[in-house]
């Protein structure tokens, strides 16, 4: 990347607009791949015919129909939803470490599928979708109360120390059923690492629509958020209802993050990571950085899965390890290499 | 409790007695560590670990308090075992109650010996805690057991335990059946193999036989159990992507049966069935790690054996 | 949360600084008698029936000479070192949790959320699942990977010098990381190794005895000077780099010698006890909150980690149903409704930030 397009303003607008596009191309590059790679090797003949002649007979049709395509698509929508959740609340609590993950969202999700698992005897994924999307709703709630209980409402320092504070409390009470319940811990474990593995057909079905009405709320937001990104007094003084503002941005937030981590559990790097890859890019505009962040966090989560399928054979290593071992790195890197820009 | 006061005990005992006789009371035993405990009488007052418990409590050996890793209701070894009147020490890994313990004034603690991790059950911090109130003992983990329950006989019987009560002998003609009938069934069909797994969510696991003491009990009575070509870093489970779950053909799959979890994760895994045997129902219990007595032996080696009977052997490789 | 200095006339400001000196008194009181109440109450209360005269007895018979060893061993070797690592471990996190607050500038920017904590529980999970140790070979590897992990996060955000903005976001970065080796290793392990690695990480004061709380001692002993001698510095560090370079401050020397401070001890803390979750995080904001905008609030962090801790112990040990549990299930819910509480209290001081 040139020197130039390092600076504040990213890259020109056609050229974002070309960015775009070659990112949607990757996209669907990525999502052949995912189709097409995994821990069972699968000839290419074979995967069409399982796409256009499916036999249920053959063990290699069931790989590609039961598992890939769901897990594929499942890692599509998740990915996308957790991009845009992290870039919607990193604008709207002006804090760059704001991430699901730190608002509650995860240990909200967390406690309710441990609940499920141990009170009520759930055992499977598709089993802990409503509750880990009702723990994550809950959780964001709560944490957007109690930042709200003072004069000025919800500033981002007190959003952030309430989901810090929630995110205690939660993760207490999940702690103390798991360390005498020897059989939720066995199962949470596989759970809580964040995986695409296993994740069916009606595990899509159950979070789809919420994912592409969250999409779509999201991308709604843009406006709002480059006028917070000014600080609220200015804000104001454009004529932007803050507090309502906020308040919209948070409820996006919380159907994708709670949708997301319903079906694949918690991935705390993508929502993190993803928004400033996407701000080096496009500069401090949000109706650039939300589309960037919707391609480019399913591009980074669906290729850490594919790399996860293959790399420790004949088993598999799950996502959230593979997001953070390729995630981390990448991130101190960007933030050593850029001036961030104050959000 | 402490030494101190154990010297002084033994001291006034010494005292009191015909020199002689007060150490034909001490109660010695050599225990799975390989260290030898005394202590100057038969111990009565014992703390057991969750394990310990359910190999002496069936032996007629009662411990007045016991430590358990979960909530009782999930420690798997202890079920249907009557603890009425025993005290609950502990229900977390690592937490014990080091004022409970000590206010039941134990003589003894026993666990089991870990030769892998060289501690005893419950880990270092309960060892840790529990050392300053009595001596810990107990038998060692290893190749079968049979040979942890005959362990088990051993301490009792040096308790006070009389293992020729009806009770007790019942149990053990029981399991002697069961075992007999359990090697004809497996005599009878020599071409029947086995594999036994945990499934979970991301993969199935696949047991290497070394890594369980009863699987190396079935395999000494003729079960044929298939082990896994790659053992991981770990060395006792191989693990398969659900993809490759087909990976291994065997007549007989046994799963493990410490959470009814298990079977329901398999069941709802698209390619659990392009195991042969799965798909044909040739599925039982795999009683993973947690037999410490004849009485539950029994019931599970019944079940293997009725599998067996019942299987098909064209189904596997 | 950084106080914010205000410039006045001279006379107002002679008398807001008595005020405030007599907040700060009362404040640092209030929380010595809480925090010795708090003690009183888990040293007299337990399992073991003991009249509370046994205890004194029991704790006045180093000078007294008379010993009863059943009750100087419930006393003095269960509840005296119990109290003890509740109280050290404690305000070691406090004291951690609020120098990086300060120096960080951000509240978010604990040694449990910078992921110093996160790396010395990835090394010590490693160290219960891979090598098979336990005891003094995981805390050990538990300070190790504290120290480690804070040079790594150090190194990594130096870059001719280090923002404090950067060094977070690294170290946010390191605590995804190492939670994913945690997480990892978590399904790698056979089920009761995942049982004692979490019973680690939840973090424990059972089985604490004197012995294993020398090095913490020790480390408070050194650090807690040291860290009094720099919070000066500390203080005008508060005020912003520019400002403080113009008053002739060292500000990379001093920022790095605090550092290193904060980190061992955290690292010397999660050592003893685990990694206690949320002492640190809590124990600054709240102590803030109490002193109002008045300056220094190392010694009442470093109160009210103790006082939390030894609080959350007494409810995991007592009011928690019939078997104890970890200090850490209780830590994070009693510091958290605290916190939340002040945050809502800050609807009628009208201070929201």
């Amino acid at each position: 990347m040139p020197p130039s397009a390092t600076s504040a303003t990213g890259l020109s607008p056609a050229a974002r607009a070309g960015g775009f596009l070659l990112l949607a191309l990757a996209l669907v590059a990525v999502l052949v791949l995912s189709i097409t790679v995994g821990a069972r090797p699968i000839a290419l003949g074979d995967i069409w015919n399982a796409l256009t002649a499916f036999d249920p007979t053959q063990t290699n049709h069931k790989i590609i129909l039961d598992l890939r395509l769901p897990r594929t698509l499942v890692g599509l929508l998740v990915g996308a939803a957790l991009g845009l959740s992290g870039a919607i609340l990193q604008g709207a609590t002006r804090n760059p470490l704001a991430d699901p993950g730190i608002l509650g969202i995860n240990a909200g999700a967390t406690l309710c599928v441990v609940l499920g698992i141990s009170v009520f005897g759930i055992t499977q994924l598709s089993g802990y979708v409503w509750l880990a999307f009702l723990g994550a709703g809950a959780a964001m709630l709560v944490v957007y109360l109690v930042a709200s209980l003072g004069r000025e409402g919800a500033t981002p320092v007190k959003l952030a120390l309430a989901g810090a504070a929630v995110t205690a409390a939660l993760t207490s009470v999940t702690s103390a059923i798991l360390i005498t319940n020897v059989e939720t811990l066995d199962q949470i474990r596989f759970w809580q690492v964040g995986a695409l593995t296993g994740r069916t057909t009606d595990i899509l079905l159950q979070v789809a629509p919420f994912i592409l009405a969250g999409i779509v709320l999201a991308l709604l937001t843009s406006r709002i958020l480059d006028g917070l990104a000014l600080g609220d007094d200015v804000a104001r003084g454009l004529g932007l209802k803050v507090q309502r503002g906020r308040a919209m941005v948070g409820f996006a937030a919380v159907i994708l993050a709670g949708a997301a981590t319903a079906a694949a559990g918690p991935i705390a790097f993508v929502g993190l990571t993803v928004p400033h890859l996407a701000r080096a890019f496009t500069g401090p505009n949000y109706r650039w950085i939300l589309p960037y962040s919707m391609l480019l966090a399913p591009m980074l989560l669906l290729g850490a899965d594919i790399v996860g399928r293959i790399i420790v054979p004949p088993g598999e290593l799950q996502v959230g390890i593979v997001t953070a071992a390729l995630g981390a790195p990448f991130f101190i890197a960007l933030v050593r290499r850029r001036k961030l820009a104050e959000l | 409790m402490s030494l101190k006061t154990l010297a002084a005990t033994a001291f006034a005992t010494f005292l009191l007695s015909v020199p002689g006789a007060a150490f034909a009371d001490a109660w010695t035993y050599a225990d799975g560590s390989g260290n030898t405990v005394t202590v100057d009488h038969v111990p009565t007052r014992i703390i057991a670990s969750q394990d310990a418990a359910a190999g002496l409590i069936p032996l007629g050996i009662r411990p007045v308090g016991i430590y358990v890793d979960s909530v009782v209701a999930e420690a798997k070894a202890l079920e249907g075992l009557d603890l009425t009147g025993i005290e609950i020490i502990g229900e977390a890994w690592g937490e014990v109650s080091v004022e409970k313990a000590a206010a039941l004034k134990p003589d003894l603690i026993v666990g089991e010996w870990w030769p892998l991790d060289k501690t005893w059950s419950g880990g270092a911090d309960v060892v840790n805690a529990l050392k300053p109130l009595a001596p810990i003992t107990g038998p060692k983990q290893g190749a079968s057991i049979v040979t942890l329950i005959e362990d088990y006989e051993k301490l009792a019987q040096s308790l006070g335990a009389d293992l020729a009560a009806p009770g007790i002998a019942a149990d053990k003609a029981a399991f002697e059946a069961a075992r007999d009938k359990f090697k004809a069934a497996v005599a009878a069909k020599p071409d029947l193999t086995a594999l036994a797994v945990w499934a979970g969510t991301d993969a199935l696991y696949v047991a290497a036989t070394e890594g369980s003491s009863e699987l190396m009990d079935f395999a000494s009575w003729g079960l044929k159990l298939i082990d896994p070509v790659i053992a991981d870093d770990r060395g006792y489970w191989e693990t398969l992507s659900w993809e490759n779950a087909d990976k291994y053909q065997p007549d007989l799959i046994l799963v493990d049966n410490r959470s009814k979890a298990t079977i329901e994760t398999a069941r709802a895994q698209a390619t659990w069935t392009t195991l042969r045997a799965a798909a044909a129902g040739q599925v039982t219990d795999w009683p993973a790690f947690w037999l410490r007595n004849y009485a539950a032996y029994a019931r599970e080696l019944d079940k293997l054996t009725a599998a067996i009977d019942a299987a098909n052997v064209s189904i596997g490789d | 949360m950084s106080a914010t200095q205000s410039f006045a006339p001279v006379g107002a400001v002679v008398a807001v600084r008595k005020r405030l000196a007599r907040r700060y008194g009362l404040v640092v009181l209030g929380l010595t008698v809480l925090s010795l109440a708090v003690a009183s109450l888990s040293m007299s209360i337990g399992d073991y029936p003991l009249p509370l005269v046994d205890v004194i007895a029991s704790l006045l018979s180093p000078f007294t000479g008379n010993t009863d060893a059943a009750n100087d061993f419930i006393v003095l070797g269960v509840r005296l070192p119990r109290v003890m690592a509740g109280l050290l471990s404690g305000a070691a996190f406090g004291l951690s949790g609020i120098i990086f607050q300060t120096i960080l500038r951000n509240p978010l920017a604990s040694p449990d959320i910078v992921g110093i904590t996160t790396g010395a529980s990835a090394a010590a999970v490693l160290a219960i699942i891979i090598f098979k140790w336990s005891g003094l070979g995981v805390s050990i590897m538990a300070c190790g990977g504290a120290v480690l992990t804070a040079l790594l996060i150090y190194g990594l955000a130096w870059r001719n010098g280090v923002t404090p903005y950067r060094l977070v976001l690294i170290g946010i970065g390191m605590a995804a990381l190492a939670g994913a080796v945690v997480s990892y290793l978590f399904t790698r392990a056979r089920i009761m190794e995942v049982q004692e690695a979490l019973s680690w990480l939840t973090g424990s004061l059972n089985g604490s005895t004197f012995e294993n709380l020398t090095p913490l001692a020790v480390s408070l002993l050194l650090l807690v000077p040291l860290a009094a001698f720099l919070s000066r510095a500390l203080r005008t560090l508060q005020m912003g780099d520019d400002a403080a370079t113009a008053l002739g401050t060292r500000v990379e020397f001093s920022r790095l010698g605090l550092i290193l401070v904060a980190v061992l001890l955290a690292a010397f803390a999660t050592a003893a006890v685990g990694p206690v979750s949320f002492v640190a995080f809590v124990a600054g904001p709240i102590a803030r909150r109490l002193l109002g905008p008045s300056g220094n609030a190392l010694l009442p962090a470093a109160l009210v980690g103790g006082l939390v801790t030894n609080a959350a112990d007494f409810v995991a040990q007592h009011l928690l149903g019939r078997n104890q549990l970890p200090v850490g299930v209780v830590t994070g819910a009693l510091g958290a409704v605290f916190l939340i509480y002040l945050l809502a209290a800050a609807h009628r001081s009208g201070r929201g930030g």
